[in-house]
């Protein structure tokens, strides 16, 4: 014990520098948002300022819609296409990979300019336009999160074995495939919301008024107001996320006993 | 290839309905088709539209003279700085990200696991004004660890240091730097196979002799493949540059929202798409070799 605490000082010191780091401005601005103004006292004031606001429902709501519907079409349009790739389409998994790093190579402030340019009126008048650009940019991150999810399952091996045994195509994929792949699917939606809840680029650049463009335009009223904007922002985000690897871990242990 | 021969053979063999999921067996590219036409429209359709525009007068005419604009100031300065900050940030962000990597596969508690690549994959996306606002709390002129340190005797703002700086936009955006890299690199680590230090070890070399023979240069090209990822991450960054700088610093991603944000006339516009266009040529320059690199990696990596 003593030897393999030693063994991995090196490791445990970085790891608790990182936590500091990544800690320390969290626990500052928590502390500095509960302030209260000019007096050396701690409350709330600033975080009941926060829902004084106007916008601060509607925009959390259109936020929240656009998040929604990007992690739909990221459902519909990555996860065949990954599973496609694995079963049937290895040849083209460098082609892919190349294609989905592509969003990640343009800077999102370039993909804005020429969505301005490009989109038709329909298109740049519903603030749903957001969410096709989200599954774009979040594409480098959701491709490689299901790739390497189902890399570690042996999908074509298994599919055939419940194809022998007489199962559906259909059955196959609802009973097999999608099960076993589902907590590399909720690491990719995991990801696509984390990506699309703080999105700010694009939606100040296309001039829609979303839950972080709002933030951005209150915060100029109130430094303490927008310190707590900013905490609270975070850990809502962050609860929401949680909930969502705490659903894929939860899940992955659970499925012989659903099926 | 066979495999997917051999499951269609499987296939026609036994009790099946041949329905909606017919397109799982085709093992032609048209299943791509959805994946293709999504890019098309919302992707390659805009970048095209704007390299269009960076080469068309206010007139619609081709013209060069939107590009040619670049090279000169003030327009020369921000490349130069955002390129400067790119390179830096990458810096800031890979060593210590590749540190915390091997740190958390030396560990090697699953649970640990987990949770650093949930947590990195929300840090990774903190952003702009929040972002801003915690480092202000922490590193701002009345900050908890400037106050601090003032009560010590040390006063930075004193000694010229200041947040809202290039110094401080690289502080910052440490930390959605370093968890990209911890995000991005530790494939790369996973795959270093525990045999070929097991092999090394047999053979007699040293701890040092492995990393130093086997591991560092396996690991090399991923590493420049990563720091690019990060330069280019830093050099495009628009959300917390816009937040934390006050116009003191110029920086194209800033320029290039003045400019098609409507604050400015509206002849400026495709001086803006150039800009853009200047921004992808830079990260394409930087993202070729990333490509490259990736591609040979894959040839060994555990897929």
């Amino acid at each position: 014990m003593a030897s393999a605490m030693k063994k991995n000082f090196a490791a445990n010191l970085v790891l608790i520098v990182t936590g500091i780091f990544i800690f320390f401005p969290l626990y500052a601005a928590t502390e500095f948002s509960l302030r209260n103004g000019a007096e050396h006292t701690h409350g709330f004031a600033a975080y009941r300022w926060i829902f004084a606001q106007s916008g601060f429902i509607e925009n959390l709501g259109i936020t929240l819609r656009v998040t929604s519907l990007a992690v739909v079409l990221n459902l519909l349009i990555m996860v065949p296409t990954v599973t496609w790739l694995h079963l049937s389409g290895q040849r083209y998994k460098r082609l892919v990979e190349i294609l989905t790093i592509l969003p990640l190579i343009f800077p999102v402030v370039a993909l804005a300019t020429g969505a301005q340019l490009a989109m038709p009126d329909f298109m740049q008048n519903s603030v749903y336009e957001l969410s096709f650009f989200y599954v774009v940019i979040a594409m480098p991150y959701t491709y490689r999160a299901l790739d390497i999810g189902l890399s570690g399952h042996p999908l074509s091996t298994i599919t055939n074995a419940a194809r022998n045994l007489g199962a559906s195509w259909l059955k196959t994929l609802s009973s097999v495939v999608i099960p076993t792949i589902r907590p590399s699917i909720l690491a990719a939606l995991f990801l696509m919301v984390a990506l699309s809840l703080g999105e700010f680029t694009l939606a100040q650049l296309l001039h829609w008024s979303t839950f972080p463009v709002w933030v951005t335009n209150v915060s100029q009223q109130n430094v303490i107001g927008a310190t707590a904007l900013a905490i609270g922002s975070l850990f809502f985000a962050w609860i929401l996320l949680f909930g969502f690897s705490f659903l894929g871990s939860k899940n992955s242990t659970t499925v012989q006993e659903e099926e | 290839m066979k495999q997917s021969t051999t499951s269609n053979v499987d296939v026609k063999g036994a009790l099946v309905k041949k329905g909606a999921f017919h397109g799982f067996l085709t093992s032609s590219p048209i299943a791509l088709l959805p994946l293709f036409l999504f890019l098309l429209v919302f992707f390659l359709w805009p970048i095209g539209a704007l390299t269009g525009n960076a080469f068309k007068s206010n007139e619609g005419a081709f013209t060069f003279s939107n590009v040619t604009m670049l090279f000169q100031d003030p327009y020369r300065m921000a490349f130069k700085n955002s390129i400067t900050l790119g390179l830096l940030s990458g810096l800031v962000g890979a060593i210590p990200g590749l540190a915390i990597a091997m740190a958390i596969e030396k560990q090697g508690n699953q649970t640990l696991k987990k949770f650093i690549a949930s947590i990195s994959g929300v840090l990774a996306n903190t952003g702009g004004v929040p972002l801003a606002f915690m480092f202000l709390a922490a590193f701002g002129p009345a900050g908890l660890v400037i106050s601090a340190l003032k009560s010590v005797g040390l006063d930075l703002y004193g000694l010229g240091f200041t947040l809202f700086s290039f110094t401080g936009l690289i502080i910052v955006y440490a930390y959605f730097q370093i968890p990209i890299m911890v995000i991005v690199i530790t494939p790369a680590l996973t795959s270093l196979r525990k045999e070929w230090k097991d092999s090394a070890a047999n053979l007699g070399a040293s701890k040092f002799q492995y990393w130093q023979k086997v591991g560092l240069p396996i690991l090399m090209p991923s590493f420049i493949a990563c720091y690019l990822l990060l330069f280019a991450s830093a050099f495009s960054a628009f959300a917390t540059a816009r937040a934390l700088t006050v116009g003191n610093i110029a920086l194209v991603p800033l320029q290039i929202g003045a400019l098609v944000d409507g604050n400015v006339t509206i002849n400026q516009a495709n001086l803006g798409y150039a800009l853009a266009f200047g921004m992808i040529i830079i990260s394409l320059v930087a993202m070729i070799p990333y490509i490259w690199i990736q591609n040979r990696t894959a040839r060994w990596q555990v897929r």
